[in-house]
């Protein structure tokens, strides 16, 4: 009886260990999408300083390629954008994530309890 | 209640002084990395202020991670400036500079508010830690007179109980948590607060019901209890202690030395593990006592050691089952010295050659007979200022409290106290040693009280008068 509670109490243990896992992914993406949001805002208002005369560069991979003031305004906004809402996906995730979670100790903590109580009643008999 | 209170914003403080703590470490990283930053852009600023100056520079140029090449710096005017997020925008030297301005502001904004809340939470977390040094004096209520009363009511004994199996789960807690670390304090922290509640709905029980029986109870109990609760509650109090202190609670009678000493013992446990000698301040809410004067002319205001001499006596008697209701001239029950020389005065008429003074000792008296519960108090008193001198006779005291209210509220009608204190003889009285040397009114032994309680049956009129010659000897001598 108590070696069946203790197996279950490791399964449950281990999906627990899962969620924490992808929880913790799911926040450290968050975190990197908010520095890019910060970085994306200061690009913008950099921009916005710029005039026409000095030429805009993107990067893409080991190439300078030259951009349009205006055409480098509209994409940094787009791209402001798609952070926001990309922020908001991860949030809800999150908490729904959170909520798994949370439901999991639960079910992880009756669990002690009952293969506790088992073990209690071995000691009993023993 | 206010102890409730207390503990409970102790715990806060201590859950603050980590929570800080953390902070400020956590805050000082980016703090340190962003001052670098500035200092960065600011030597960048002055190179762009120079850059200009020529239209070329002969330089090293770095070729790979290893090597340096001889070149020229041209176009000394064109700025390649990374906005971010892989934007780059050429622009002269002057408006780089513009945009090295702008982001040095932005910097210097962060840092400061950095700077602001690292102050805040390290003044938070000195206040906490002065607060914990200074306020932390352990005021510890001695409730000696619900002590007393407590012995009157078995009811309440299990009360104490209950507190004190809460006080040792918080201490198991409170334990583990001082074990584990910083973050779990704060989680038993919160569950400290939860049984915090519990253990004050539960004295609100009871609180209603002591007042149904006794109102005085209550105060004394809840205080002491408290007091010592909050003790456990602030700190990671051992269960060592507590358990100590258990049967200090359920035994009652001997409740007030040992739980005293415990607490201090607690105190002491607590008071290193926060690295400090902590001060405690004990106070009773009984009335001061009287002081008595003795018709010699002196005022002699009997020491604390020397009532509670008289009150352990006096109790000890009294768990002998004598009772003192008898008449004045007790020739056969003397309990206290008190006793011995209201025997005196009463035999007065058959010793006239003793002094006036002894005969007139009705001065005394009255004072004494004024009331029982002043006897109680001075009782109390002594008890109370003098734990710290004499713990033995404080567990005399606790022991034979028991017997004392009851034996007190006999005692008082038809109790005639020749002096309502007592001076201390060193030397006990049955041994007849003609000592005329006065010992100082030191801290009695309880061997010699013992003895004069085994002896007391022993002709005490035989004793009397050689008692009388010490006691006359005596004054004469502090004269």
């Amino acid at each position: 009886m108590a070696e069946a509670i203790q197996k279950k109490l490791k399964v449950e243990v281990e999906k627990y260990a899962q969620m924490q896992k992808e929880v913790s992914k799911s926040m450290s993406a968050r975190q990197k999408l908010e520095t890019q949001l910060t970085e994306n805002n200061i690009v913008k208002e950099e921009l916005d300083l710029l005039d026409s005369s000095n030429t805009v560069y993107k990067l893409i991979g080991p190439v300078l390629v030259k951009q349009d003031l205006d055409e480098a305004k509209a994409t940094v906004a787009k791209r402001l954008e798609y952070i926001n809402g990309e922020i908001q996906r991860y949030e809800t995730l999150l908490k729904d994530m959170e909520k798994k979670s949370e439901q999991h100790r639960e079910v992880l903590s009756s669990l002690q309890q009952e293969f506790q109580k088992a073990q209690g009643l071995a000691v009993g008999k023993v | 209640g206010w102890y409730f209170g207390a503990a409970r914003q102790k715990g806060k403080r201590k859950t603050e002084e980590l929570s800080h703590g953390y902070t400020v470490v956590s805050l000082e990283k980016p703090f340190v990395c962003r001052k670098k930053v500035s200092g960065d852009y600011e030597a960048l600023n002055d190179r762009l202020k120079t850059l200009p100056d020529q239209l070329s520079y002969d330089i090293m140029v770095p070729f790979g991670p290893l090597a340096f090449m001889p070149g020229k710096l041209v176009h000394t005017n064109e700025v390649t400036v990374l906005l971010g997020d892989n934007w780059f925008t050429k622009c002269s030297a002057k408006q780089a500079q513009k945009i090295v301005d702008h982001r040095m502001k932005y910097v210097k904004n962060e840092l400061d508010g950095l700077s602001k809340t690292i102050k805040n939470f390290e003044a938070r977390v000195g206040f906490a830690k002065d607060l914990e040094t200074i306020s932390a004096v352990f005021i510890v209520q001695v409730i000696n007179g619900g002590k007393q009363r407590m012995a009157h009511k078995p009811n309440s004994k299990p009360k104490q109980d209950v507190f004190f199996d809460f006080k040792e789960e918080d201490e198991e807690n409170e334990e583990e948590s001082g074990d584990s670390g910083s973050r779990k304090c704060i989680m038993t922290e919160e569950e400290l607060w939860a049984r915090l509640d519990e253990l004050e709905k539960l004295e609100e029980l009871q609180d209603e019901q002591d007042k149904l029986s006794d109102n005085g109870d209550m105060n004394g109990e809840d205080t002491s209890s408290s007091s010592s609760e909050e003790e456990k509650d602030a700190d990671a109090a051992i269960p060592v202690n507590g358990l100590s202190l258990k049967p200090g609670w359920s035994a009652l009678p001997s409740s007030t030395a040992p739980l005293r000493q415990d607490r201090k013992e607690e105190e002491d446990f607590e008071e290193e593990e926060e690295a400090n000698c902590l001060p405690t301040i004990y106070f009773s809410h009984t009335v001061e006592p009287k002081k008595v004067r003795i018709n010699t002319g002196k005022n002699t205001t009997l020491k604390f050691s020397e009532r509670k001499e008289q009150k352990e006596h006096s109790k000890r008697k009294k768990k002998n089952g004598h009772s003192n209701g008898h008449a004045h001239h007790e020739l056969h029950k003397i309990t206290t010295p008190a006793d011995i020389y209201s025997a005196v005065i009463g035999l007065g008429k058959f010793f006239p050659s003793l002094p006036d003074q002894l005969r007139e000792n009705s001065v005394c008296s009255d004072t004494s007979e004024s009331s029982a519960a002043d006897f109680e108090e001075r009782r109390i008193m002594g008890r109370s200022f003098s734990h710290d001198e004499a713990m033995h006779s404080d567990t005399s005291d606790g022991i034979t409290e028991e017997d004392s209210p009851t034996a007190v509220l006999l005692q008082p009608p038809s109790r005639f106290e020749a002096f309502s204190g007592t001076v201390i003889e060193k030397d006990p009285m049955p041994s007849a040693v003609p000592h005329l040397t006065i010992s100082p009114p030191a801290l009695p032994t309880i061997l010699e009280r013992k003895q004069e309680e085994v002896a007391p049956d022993v002709a005490p009129p035989q004793q009397a008068p050689k008692r009388v010659s010490k006691f006359k000897a005596a004054r004469l001598q502090q004269k």
